[in-house]
């Protein structure tokens, strides 16, 4: 067993180590140094294509075929994608494993889960005539600098929208990259240039000149996170500087004539230069360690560390962490690593061991966890089994103990062997693990088919399996070439009672397969009735598709699917088919007032539905141009309906609206007023205020107006223009449909007690009590005396004597007394 | 108040600041100035939970209406802000998008936010108008609004009109999202109950989307929680009651006796607010009203100036819910403490600690006496309306319809109000409530009423008459229907026995006072008319006190009730048109509903109930409810909380059915 500190590097006051991750990775005979690669975060997949710009032995025809060939990190070919859709200027990874290749025309290809078919989009902004550059990736987007300089941005890959940024300034972009949008402070994608001697800054609003004076740089880099850049510049020499350009760090020279190929940041503290087969590994203040390899290398950075990929080997380059510094540095008398020494004189048999642990018991809890946390960073099992037990060991010697983060850690381990296995070839550091989640490892297991594995990890640590189960049937629809029953038989069985499974997403894969009739039956297992409606339109099952809609209770779908119907079909069935389902109808009927009435009197006329149809005629009375039109309308909602009995009164007030206007075109004619759009009662009422009873008299026997409601227009209409005469002349009649309190009440609250008074005693149906009240209303007190003494009310004089003043007064006590003597 | 203490149990507080938070990240996300576009019906419920000037400090410039293509081009971003399940606003906003897009000289970036979500017609429309790709779409999933701490409303202001007239189910799914949310943060409604067909279709749904949930839940990788239990019951609410409006629309229709709800007949309040002439609230604008009225720059003409309605103020919580007819003590009883309060400073013998502590209550004292202001002259306002003689009339004719009498005044006053040209909204609640109340009118006076009607009001009301119709408002009464015909079977009644319920349920009280002067049963709203609705909650939550009531009220003695949920009231149910409800959930691990429930330390067991109302709810419901939830807590600790797809009231029940039109207009 080598040592542990055996591939440690000194870098300053610092170590660094190079663990080797896996051996012979690709086949010896890929010239490496013709290929682009590059790696998806948390030690993802890589994809290589071969450089076109280099020139290659000629192998014959096969090998001349271009393709984007997928590896794993151990070189397992996971996927090769031919390609012949021109020339690829980019290739680059999202966070969640879509390779994104971006051709010089400006079209993104996104292919997702690794397995799946692509998913273009163009980038615009006149990418297609200037041609797109170069592009530069983060973990959920990415910026592609296009001929003119111009710089776009794309934040998302879910209905991307690539968004042009303020303009730079021309001049040859010597090198370039992106800040990601979650590490800057206006939390929006920046792009740093290097044209010239300076360094532009370019967001969506402006551009800005950092005035720098070093320039040009070669090489241009930003760190994990975001806090820091590293500059190469002409006279060879590595500066890091803070990326708000304010503070500037450390400075190296390389003393190499040629500049490296590739400059990249290994975790935030240190950086590293690229030649061919050379490294040089720069730390803080200004340290460097030199690397060298046999062969060319690729650089492939992640968040804590750097991958260096040659075609026989592939190498971690991380600074070594702290717990794992702590534990195994020569000469380190920490308490982890003494208790680790402890743990080797307990093997031993010897009782060194327990000397080595009172000697540290005053930290043994601090020791534990410090073993347990370098356990997480090793790669090696057997070192991490040595921790462990050291951990362990500690542990059973404390009296208390939390034990969880050992518990955690070991499953952690447990599922970080697994996955590093060469077969499957994820690497994942620890650190990585943590950041990418579990449920994110699980997606990436179950993109590169691992489903067994998958479903043990997830078991293991109590994550929903049901992705995994899709997951697989989909890819069984895919790529089974058995007969559909039997598909489908198999995948209900083996999806049948787990929770949750969505049997949309199967059944759309074998739609996109072309496997329409396995979808459909795929889909009847699928529980939510929504998720059902877009697939079932896609494969032509329309009704059943709105039955599935109306079920879901969900109005925008089922709408969804009558517009899709309503292109498809013709109307009448489209009718037919909305007809048997009332919602469906009602949906129709009240999206189609607002925008598409002819669609709704073919409905009703299909339906019979005639009090609707003539109903409909009539809004377009009202909102006809002019009286003609109108009419002609008001006459063909008539006569829809004039078959039937059962709409007569209907009927007589359609008949009556168009007798109406002709009575007030013509009151128009003859007395220059507006008369149309009034009602018969306020027309009436015009009239008399205009003083032509007799057209007014004409219109209520025409319309049959009531008596009754002809008196109230008439009393209030006659007050409303305070003729008294009239009101006066009235009074002398001897009967009233509405009796006279009316009269009294509207002309008083019009203010003319004395025309009021003139109907008090025409009240008789009413008590004396208030027939005194409303001739004291009209401030006549000896009146209302006169109505008590009539009723030989003492009282009521008595409360009047109160009230009264003046000659009233007098009245009043003049009643009273001959009341008494009455008496 | 009471309210105070369900806001313990949903806390609408969160539910509030979630919804400004959404929208404010969602602003945030759009980089710089920007323009916003809102709709209007949704700029005040904005306003309910974010100020204007919360806005500016994200970036809006200006503020536009989504209406008559009024957006400009001022800047470079352009928001909308719209209902996504609207067809008719989203052809709005992608012709603005179109407008703008081939008007301006500047290249646009468009960001627009649907409200709730994002929906699959949106996306077709905006496609069928090329704009699908210029803009950036996203959403807020705005549901429930707290209108008050107890109060939870969608504000949907077109759902009677959808659910009534047009039978467009979209309110109710909407209502089944929204309670859906809640299942998700409180546990499942351990019962659900209801009346109605649409309290059916509401709590059907929530059972399908529960069962849904199960594996929407599983695929959501953030969702930890729901993926290992599945839901459980609450721990804290108790029921969830479900009233459809459609079951009782004669308290919707009836005039609202409370001081909120004639606030609300006079001159409506929405969302919190109302517009009154300033000329009735006197010149000096009290500062404690306007700053809430942010949202909208437009100037609102000078003439109107808004009130706010709400429990911030200090005064209102304490007369929004009395009786009309009591108002008038009441404030004065406030006024004359201001005054003595008043008195107190300028007693000339203080000493400087006195004056201190009244210095530290000055504000207040002041915001009081400014409300103190307002209210008396929307008070005043008030009585006028209910002093003129019509309003006396039509009150009339609406309690003997109430109270059941077979009056033949009532129609020899109807005829006689629409004479004298009453409003016709005031004319149709009246038949409207007969209509309701009695399964119908005959025929032959229906006829008759609908000529004077057409006469009075002009013939364009052909339409609002049908719209009646077909909401079932005014109808015809048929002899086969409803509950004189045995075939119309127990499903679903086609029609209410209103005599029956009326006597069982005690619709009608006769003294709303004790002999203290307060109120005794929620009839004091109506004046007598206890409402429905709220005798339906009261049937599951206060059995013991209707059966005293019954008792009281000389009725024959019924089967005593006790026990949970309908029972000892399944006869009346039957009587009431519409589906009955009542479902109990239970967990899908039973396990897992124990740990929950140990976890609360709760051995007492859920005491909040929601009163959801599909339709809509009337303020004097609200206030009714209230009176319950007081003397719920009051005995048992329980309490309410309502929610509702909006506010309603006859007056709106009204508009919804009038054509606006006029011939030659």
């Amino acid at each position: 067993m080598s040592k542990p500190t055996a591939d440690w590097e000194r870098v300053g006051d610092r170590f660094y180590r190079k663990t080797q991750l896996y051996t012979s990775v690709f086949n010896p005979e890929l010239e490496l140094e013709n290929y682009v690669v590059t790696g998806a975060p948390y030690s993802g997949a890589v994809a290589l294509y071969r450089d076109e710009g280099k020139i290659y032995t000629y192998r014959g025809n096969q090998a001349a075929k271009s393709t984007i060939d997928i590896h794993s990190c151990a070189g397992k070919l996971i996927r090769q994608i031919p390609w012949d859709k021109g020339r690829i200027k980019a290739l680059g990874w999202s966070e969640d494993e879509r390779l994104l290749v971006v051709t010089d025309d400006g079209i993104v290809r996104g292919y997702a889960d690794l397995q799946g078919d692509f998913t273009p989009f163009s980038l615009g902004h006149g990418a297609e005539e200037h041609g797109v550059q170069a592009c530069k990736f983060w973990s959920t987007g990415f910026v592609a600098l296009l001929g003119n300089n111009s710089v776009v941005a794309v934040t998302r890959y879910e209905e991307p929208r690539p968004q042009l940024l303020a303009s730079a300034p021309p001049g040859e972009v010597v090198s370039w990259t992106v800040i990601p949008p979650e590490y800057t402070s206006s939390r929006s994608v920046e792009v740093l240039l290097a044209i010239g001697k300076t360094v532009y800054v370019v967001d969506a609003a402006e551009c800005e000149d950092r005035s720098l004076e070093a320039g040009p740089f070669r090489h241009i880099s930003v760190s994990p996170n975001g806090k820091f850049i590293a500059l190469y510049t002409e006279d060879s020499k590595v500066w890091v500087i803070s990326s708000d350009f304010q503070d500037r760090f450390s400075e190296y020279e390389s003393k190499v004539k040629t500049p490296p190929k590739d400059l990249q940041w290994c975790g935030n503290n240190a950086v590293v230069l690229a030649w061919e087969d050379e490294l040089h590994l720069i730390g803080p203040n200004g340290a460097a360690s030199k690397f060298y390899y046999d062969s060319f290398m690729h650089l492939l950075p992640d968040i804590d560390g750097i991958r260096v990929l040659t075609g026989d080997v592939c190498d971690f380059l991380q600074k070594v962490p702290d717990p794992t510094e702590e534990v195994f540095r020569l000469g380190s008398t920490s308490p982890a690593s003494v208790l680790l020494d402890a743990l080797e004189q307990l093997e031993k048999k010897s009782p060194k061991a327990d000397d080595d642990i009172q000697l540290i018991k005053a930290n043994l809890d601090e020791a534990v966890d410090v073993c347990v946390r370098a356990a997480g960073q090793e790669y090696s099992i057997h070192r991490q089994k040595q921790l462990l037990k050291a951990a362990s060991f500690g542990k059973s010697v404390l009296d208390l103990y939390n034990s969880d983060d050992f518990v955690d850690m070991t499953e952690a381990l447990r599922v970080l062997n697994a996955v590093r296995f060469y077969e499957v070839g994820i690497p994942l550091s620890y650190d990585q693990y943590i950041r990418l989640t579990p449920e994110r490892l699980m997606q990436r297991l179950v993109n590169r088919q691992e489903y067994l594995l998958a479903l043990k990890v997830s078991e293991y640590l109590h994550l929903p399996v049901d992705r995994i189960y899709v997951h697989w049937a989909r890819q069984k629809v895919r790529s089974s070439s058995t007969d559909e029953e039997s598909i489908c038989e198999e995948i209900v069985r083996k999806l049948d009672g787990k929770r949750g499974i969505s049997f949309e997403e199967v059944a759309r894969a074998a739609y996109d397969e072309g496997r329409g009739k396995l979808a459909t039956e795929l889909l009847e297992h699928e529980p939510r009735a929504g998720k059902q409606v877009p697939l079932l339109l896609s494969v032509g099952e329309e009704s059943i598709a709105l039955d599935k809609a109306i079920e879901s209770g969900d109005t925008d779908l089922v709408f969804f699917v009558l517009l899709n119907l309503k292109k498809k079909i013709p109307l009448s069935s489209f009718f037919r088919t909305i007809n048997s389902r009332p919602v469906a109808t009602s949906i129709v009927e009240s999206s189609a007032i607002d925008q598409d009435r002819e669609l709704l009197k073919d409905l009703y006329y299909q339906d019979d539905r005639r009090i609707d149809g003539s109903n409909l005629l009539v809004s377009e009375a009202l909102s006809a141009p002019d009286m003609g039109a109108a009419t002609d309308k008001l006459k063909m909602a008539a006569k829809l309906l004039r078959d039937s009995k059962e709409f007569a009164p209907q009927v007589a007030a359609l008949e009556d609206a168009q007798k109406l206007t002709r009575f007030q075109e013509a009151f128009e004619k003859d007395l220059t007023e507006r008369y149309v759009g009034l009602s018969v009662n306020e027309t009436m009422s015009k009239l008399i205020k205009a003083g032509n009873m007799k057209r007014a008299l004409k219109v209520q026997t025409e319309f049959k107006v009531p008596e009754k409601t002809y008196w109230w227009v008439r009393l209030r209409a006659l007050v409303s223009r305070r003729d008294w005469r009239e009101l006066e002349e009235m009074s002398k009649g001897r009967k009233s449909p509405i009796g006279w309190e009316p009269f009294y009440d509207e002309i008083l609250s019009a203010g003319n007690t004395k025309i009021a008074s003139l109907y008090i005693p025409k009240c008789t149906t009413l008590t004396v009590g208030e027939r005194i009240e409303m001739w004291l209303k009209c401030g006549m007190v000896a009146k209302a005396g006169e109505e008590a003494l009539k009723a030989k009310d003492r009282n009521a004089l008595e409360e009047l004597r109160k009230q009264a003043s003046g000659p009233a007064l007098l009245d009043v006590e003049r009643m009273i007394t001959q009341l008494q003597k009455g008496r | 108040m009471a309210a105070s203490q369900a806001s313990q149990v949903i806390n609408t507080q969160d539910i509030t600041d979630k919804s400004r938070r959404d929208l404010l990240l969602l602003l945030e996300a759009v980089r710089g100035k920007k323009n916003l576009v809102i709709e209007k019906s949704l700029a005040s419920i904005i306003g309910l939970f974010v100020k204007f000037s919360t806005l500016q400090e994200y970036g809006v410039d200006k503020l536009f209406f989504l209406e008559n293509h009024n957006v400009d081009s001022s800047q470079r971003n352009i928001v909308f802000l719209a209902r996504g399940d609207n067809a008719r606003v989203v052809r709005t906003v992608a012709e603005q998008i179109r407008l703008v897009r081939s008007e301006s000289k500047i290249d646009h970036d468009f960001t627009v936010i649907w409200v709730p979500r994002r929906t699959l017609v949106s996306n077709l429309v905006l496609e069928e108008h090329g704009v699908l790709g210029e803009a950036n779409i996203t959403e807020l999933d705005l549901q429930f609004v707290p209108l008050e701490p107890d109060v939870l409303s969608l504000e949907l202001e077109d759902c009677f009109s959808d659910l009534i007239l047009r039978k467009d189910p979209t309110p109710i799914f909407a209502a089944a999202r929204s309670l859906m949310g809640l299942q998700k943060q409180y546990g499942l409604f351990p019962r659900i109950l209801g009346k109605g067909d649409n309290a059916k279709k509401l709590s059907d749904l929530l059972l399908r989307m529960r069962s849904e949930e199960d594996v929407n839940a599983s695929s959501d990788p953030s969702n930890t929680y729901l993926t290992s239990f599945g839901l459980t019951p609450s721990s804290t609410i108790e029921n969830l009651i479900i009233i459809d409006r459609e079951v009782d629309f004669p308290t919707a229709l009836a005039t609202q006796l409370t001081y909120e709800g004639l606030l609300d007949e006079v001159f409506s309040v929405s969302h919190n607010q109302t517009e009154v002439d300033s000329s009735i609230l006197g010149s000096a604008p009290a500062p404690s009203t306007q700053p809430q009225n942010g949202t909208s720059p437009a100037p609102t003409t000078a003439t109107k100036r808004k009130v706010q309605l709400d429990s911030s103020d200090k005064l209102y919580p304490e007369i929004r819910n009395v009786n009309f007819a009591t108002i008038g003590p009441l404030l004065n009883r406030t006024a004359k403490r201001l005054q003595s309060d008043q008195q107190n400073i300028h007693a000339p013998n203080q000493s400087i600690s006195d004056l201190k502590s009244f210095v530290s209550k000055l504000p207040s004292y002041q915001a009081e006496q400014a409300s103190l202001k307002i209210h008396t002259s929307l008070a005043e306002e008030i009585s006028k309306f209910t002093k003129a003689e019509t309003f006396r009339r039509v009150l009339e004719v609406e309690q003997t319809l109430l109270i059941g009498s077979e009056g033949s005044t009532v129609h020899e006053n109807i005829e006689e109000l629409i004479a004298r040209d009453t409003p016709l909204p005031t004319m149709l609640r009246l038949l409207c409530l007969e209509s309701t109340l009695s399964n119908g009118i005959r025929l032959r006076e229906l006829d008759n009423f609908k000529r004077q009607i057409l006469q009075a009001y002009g013939y364009q009301h052909l339409l609002t008459l049908t719209s009646l119709q077909k909401m079932g408002l005014l109808v015809p009464r048929e002899a086969n229907r409803g509950y004189l015909n045995p075939i119309a079977g127990s499903a679903g009644m086609g029609a209410t026995d209103w005599n029956f319920v009326r006597q069982r349920l005690q619709l009608w009280v006769d003294e709303v006072e004790d002999e203290a002067g307060k109120d005794k049963d929620i009839a004091y709203v109506f004046s007598g008319y206890a409402p429905l609705s709220v005798r339906l909650v009261q049937a599951i939550l206060q059995k013991s006190y209707l059966q005293t009531l019954a008792t009281a009220g000389g009725a024959a003695v019924a089967p005593a009730a006790t026990g949970a949920g309908w029972k000892g009231y399944d006869d009346v149910l039957a009587r009431i048109k519409g589906a009955t409800v009542d479902v109990v959930q239970k967990g899908n691990d039973t396990d897992a509903s124990h740990a929950r429930k140990t976890l609360r330390g709760n051995k007492e067991g859920p005491k909040t109930t929601i009163v959801f109302f599909v339709g809509g709810v009337t303020f004097a419901e609200i206030a009714a409810l209230r009176f319950v939830g007081k003397q719920l807590e009051e005995a048992s600790g329980r309490n309410l909380v309502i929610g509702t797809t909006g506010l309603i009231s006859g007056k709106r029940v009204a508009d919804v059915a009038i054509e606006k039109g006029t011939f030659g207009s």
